[in-house]
């Protein structure tokens, strides 16, 4: 059992802890960090890297022949919002083996994702 | 390019019959990038180059992982075997070592781990510039996969060859179309090391802030502050690295300096919210409060991610600008 003395001494060090939590976190709050802007540079690393699979040769040719405008779909790219980014370039990664060369079943994965992305199909959830 | 859930386990090269079975493999593999090199549509620079400096540590057992970055930590400057190592990269279980290991590992040796484009040109690039690449690669197959690390550290474009010191053996020679397809498999996966205050050659910019902003998480000040310097020479219009460089004066105070680098990015990209937002902290605490809040109300209408953020400054600007003689600080 805590004794009353024991209580307060939390309490007191809580009570401590927080406030000084606070000041650190006002003298500082108004300051974009360096981490934030490079947690942004991040999703541009990977939009751009999206963007460069709209421009591979075997993409653009397969899409083109399911009827996709690549500028289109170039564009849904840039308008995509950071956290879908994210997401599509996570499924991208799962793909059996990279998106670097494609192996057949990775191509045709890759091209489901993309007709998402482009709004032909809704495959994947949140996209 | 794309990282994935690193598996870690790392061959050996006892496993002959797989490298049979990659050699029968590649031949009915594309290998684009190998066509591109050979037919010579993708300009090099040097025809071939053999770091031959780099040290060998021949590697025990599965520890491939600690050899392989022991090779490139030793090759820029450190006193380090793949024994300091083991207990930092090597899992036991998986016979192996995790990328984000390795990663984590060279950062804490004060090396920039910069991730190379996933292209063979690029490995020939740095190679060129006497930088060691080292590269994850899977010696067997997808569904049998033999991970491996080991580290380019030479290529002869005639005969279409990298120089690898990988495993046991201390000049591997590998054809372009064999390292294409096991490097393929790791999606690519290379690394140089950087000294902070050194550049990649085949680098990019945003590619290169995200590295060096990880490498800041645990970096001396003064070091991150160096390679940020550095990579404002070659990309002095880089709004990141032009934040990055603000946030470290503003974060000593040296308000000036900072402001500086604020509108240097303002000037660029006129709406970019952050650095409105930081030039709006900069001149708050140097009492420039009228023109402090046009900043920070510029930020609020921009918008964007942190907007809370902006909402607070200028929330706290007007604050001040309510108080006389307010001295600028909190």
């Amino acid at each position: 059992m805590l004794t009353v003395k024991m209580k307060r001494y939390i309490c007191c060090t809580l009570v401590l802890l927080l406030t000084t939590a606070g000041v650190q976190a006002s003298a500082q709050a108004a300051l974009i960090g360096t981490q934030q802007v490079a947690n942004e540079a991040s999703v541009e690393v990977q939009r751009d890297e999206l963007q460069t699979l709209f421009a591979r040769d075997d993409v653009v040719q397969k899409l083109s022949s399911l009827g996709v405008d690549v500028a289109d779909a170039q564009q849904r790219v840039a308008n995509l919002s950071d956290a879908e980014v994210a997401q599509l370039h996570e499924q991208i990664n799962d793909l059996p083996a990279g998106a670097g060369a494609l192996g057949t079943i990775a191509l045709v994965l890759l091209i489901l994702i993309l007709l998402d992305v482009a709004g032909v199909t809704d495959i994947f959830p949140k996209i | 390019m794309f990282t994935y859930p690193p598996s870690g386990l790392c061959t050996w090269l006892r496993h002959v019959p797989f490298f049979l079975l990659v050699l029968l493999l590649s031949g009915c593999v594309a290998t684009p990038q190998t066509d591109a090199l050979l037919s010579g549509s993708q300009p090099v620079e040097s025809s071939s180059m053999e770091l031959r400096d780099v040290p060998f540590f021949p590697q025990e057992k599965y520890q491939c992982g600690p050899a392989a970055l022991a090779t490139v930590l030793a090759n820029s400057g450190l006193e380090v075997e793949p024994s300091d190592l083991v207990p930092l990269v090597y899992v036991p279980e998986r016979k192996g070592s995790f990328q984000v290991e390795m990663l984590a590992t060279a950062r804490q040796y004060n090396r920039i781990p910069y991730q190379i484009a996933p292209q063979l040109s690029a490995v020939i690039a740095e190679v060129s510039e006497g930088n060691p690449v080292l590269v994850l690669q899977n010696l067997g197959i997808d569904w049998f996969p033999q991970w491996h690390y080991a580290v380019v550290v030479g290529f002869d474009l005639e005969r279409g060859e990298f120089i690898l010191r990988s495993g046991e053996i201390e000049r591997r020679i590998t054809s372009f179309k064999a390292f294409e397809n096991t490097w393929r498999r790791s999606q690519f996966w290379g690394i140089t090391l950087l000294k902070p205050g050194a550049l990649p050659v085949t680098g990019e910019e945003k590619a290169y802030f995200v590295a060096l902003s990880t490498y800041a998480e645990h970096a001396p000040e003064d070091e991150v502050f160096k390679a940020m310097s550095a990579g404002l020479q070659r990309w002095p219009d880089s709004k990141y690295l032009l934040m990055g460089v603000g946030n470290h004066y503003a974060q000593r105070q040296q308000l000036a300096e900072a402001a500086a680098a604020y509108r240097r990015v303002i000037e660029l990209f006129p709406d970019y919210a952050p650095a409105h937002n930081n030039l709006a902290w900069v001149l708050g605490e140097q009492e420039q409060i009228v023109s402090a809040r046009q900043h920070a109300a510029m930020a609020v209408k921009l918008g964007g991610p942190h907007l809370a953020q902006y909402r607070l400054t200028l929330r706290e600007l007007e604050k001040m600008a309510g108080h006389d003689n307010s001295p600028g600080k909190q």
